[in-house]
């Protein structure tokens, strides 16, 4: 899938967990949307995408995206 | 809402709905003794739907608007079996009764019962099954009763999806625009050739009964079981009673449910288990099924899809009364005397700077693409907003909307598409490939049943 796809995505689920005031609470809230709801191949290129700087995803969605890898099945 | 940012007088402006409006609705909703919410598709057809649905519930938890008869939160949906669909685990990532696809001990249900070994993995939504299908990872799909290439958003991605694609196979009632794409059709049958159920949206499970044998042989649920068949795995349902019972067997809210029971009760509403064996006309009831009722903090977060100088109107999109979804039925009846095209609705005002007149050929562009409709001047759309239906697949008003969708659902933004409208003399261009293309696959029709089998 295209890349420019997923991160808009992640932005837009990370948009309304940030209204969360916890921030640590908002990122655990992507972290655990992208677990739920994201096939395993959307969820596989974004931690590609991740790792190797995840242009253009911004700071919420960072942080979820960074505590889904640290998942030991994510 | 304690908020002076969230304010009636503060969410005036970027509303246009005055602040002592919202104060008397809020007074008259929460102040009178019941209060009862019911909202459209279009609450949900927006980038921020589901946040919309969230603060609903929210604003009925803080008023005591649930739990009891006369009061709650209640979608209006846009089809009889919305509600049924979803109970039933059309979400990827869910099995019937809205339980995850995780849950080893709910997937071990299922798995004793087909004898086979289940996913425990979300799939993919259909937004995401195009794209993925446009990068090869997605190879193929079984349709029924949908017709994606004319009611999905940014047509032209979809055929380009459905183009990749190794095998799709449409089970339909009539060739729609989806099937022009399929490289096996099989047929449908319409509600009164086949039985069933179907499941309104208060929860309300009633029976569809056959009256007649299906005119193409097969019950559609006939025709899948067969599919299944061949493909290796043979169904031994014998009626669709049976496949009640199944669902009985491995849902806990229908437990309860059979066609005998149906039949003797006349409708059921779920849950319908040990517990209430007749069904559960209110829920909610003293607590939830979580327990506590939970608040979400629902921000204001407005759409990236935004007027531009180059797209300085909104389109939105929608139905009228006498055409049904994406009109493959309604079109084949005498109702287009009432509505046999779609036409852009637009304020005199945006109009008259434009140079358009009514019932003159405008051109609708975004940044998704381009068609040509009839002008429709009218105030009952306010200045700046568009409006066009979508039943009519010649003029394509899904070729103009965009890949934007709601965060939570993916639930595509019909209602918000920016487009600049102008006056023109011709169809647009893909228009005039979909008319050639239509052609075509007409012609390759006519001459296959010209040939002797």
């Amino acid at each position: 899938m295209r890349v420019e796809r997923l991160v808009s995505m992640a932005n837009d689920i990370a948009a309304f967990f940030n209204a969360e005031p916890d921030k640590a609470e908002a990122a655990r809230g992507v972290a655990n949307h992208l677990k739920r709801f994201w096939d395993p191949r959307m969820r596989r290129q974004i931690l590609e995408h991740y790792s190797t700087g995840g242009h253009g995803l911004d700071d919420v969605a960072r942080s979820g995206v960074a505590l889904l890898a640290e998942e030991p099945h994510n | 809402m304690a908020e002076a940012r969230n304010s009636p007088e503060a969410t005036a402006e970027a509303t246009g709905v005055a602040a002592e409006l919202v104060r008397g609705a809020a007074r008259m909703y929460a102040g009178a003794p019941n209060g009862a919410i019911y909202y459209g598709l279009g609450v949900t057809e927006h980038s921020q739907g589901s946040t919309m649905v969230m603060a609903i519930a929210n604003l009925a938890m803080a008023t005591g608007n649930l739990g009891r008869e006369g009061v709650g939160v209640n979608p209006l949906r846009g089809q009889n079996n919305v509600q049924g669909s979803c109970d039933m685990g059309s979400f990827p990532h869910e099995f019937s009764g809205y339980r995850h696809v995780s849950d080893p001990a709910v997937r071990g249900l299922f798995e004793g019962e087909w004898g086979v070994p289940l996913l425990g993995e979300p799939g993919l939504r259909l937004p995401n099954m195009f794209e993925a299908a446009l990068d090869g990872s997605f190879k193929g799909m079984y349709i029924q009763g949908e017709d994606p290439a004319q009611s999905d958003p940014d047509t032209q991605h979809i055929t380009a999806a459905l183009a990749s694609m190794e095998c799709v196979v449409v089970q339909d009632l009539f060739l729609n625009e989806t099937a022009k794409y399929a490289h096996v059709f099989l047929p449908g049958s319409s509600f009164l050739e086949k039985d069933g159920t179907f499941t309104n949206a208060e929860r309300r499970i009633s029976r569809v009964r056959q009256v007649m044998p299906p005119r193409a042989g097969l019950q559609d649920w006939e025709v899948t079981a067969k599919l299944s068949e061949a493909l290796g795995y043979p169904m031994h349902y014998r009626h669709p009673s049976e496949i009640m019972d199944e669902i009985a067997r491995l849902t806990p809210t229908f437990r309860g449910v059979s066609y005998e029971k149906l039949d003797r009760l006349g409708s059921v509403q779920w849950p319908c288990n040990d517990a209430a064996p007749d069904g559960t006309p209110t829920m909610h009831v003293g607590t939830f099924v979580r327990g506590k009722g939970k608040f979400f903090v629902t921000e204001y977060i407005p759409t990236t899809e935004c007027a531009t100088r180059k797209y300085p109107l909104l389109l939105t999109t929608g139905r009228i009364l006498t055409q049904y979804n994406v009109g493959a039925q309604t079109r084949r009846t005498p109702n287009v005397a009432w509505s046999h095209d779609d036409l852009l609705e637009i304020h005199p005002h945006d109009a008259e700077v434009r140079g358009i007149k009514d019932n003159d050929w405008v051109g609708l562009s975004s940044r998704s693409g381009d068609i040509v409709l009839r002008a429709d001047v009218t105030d009952r759309v306010r200045p700046g907003v568009v409006y066009t239906t979508f039943h009519f697949p010649e003029s394509g008003a899904n070729v103009v909307t965009t890949e934007n969708s709601d965060w939570a659902t993916n639930c595509p933004e019909y209602k918000v598409t920016a487009v600049e409208v102008v006056q023109v003399n011709e169809p647009s261009a893909w228009q005039k490939r979909h008319r050639a293309f239509t052609d075509r696959q007409l012609e390759l029709l006519r001459r296959h049943e010209a040939t002797p089998a």
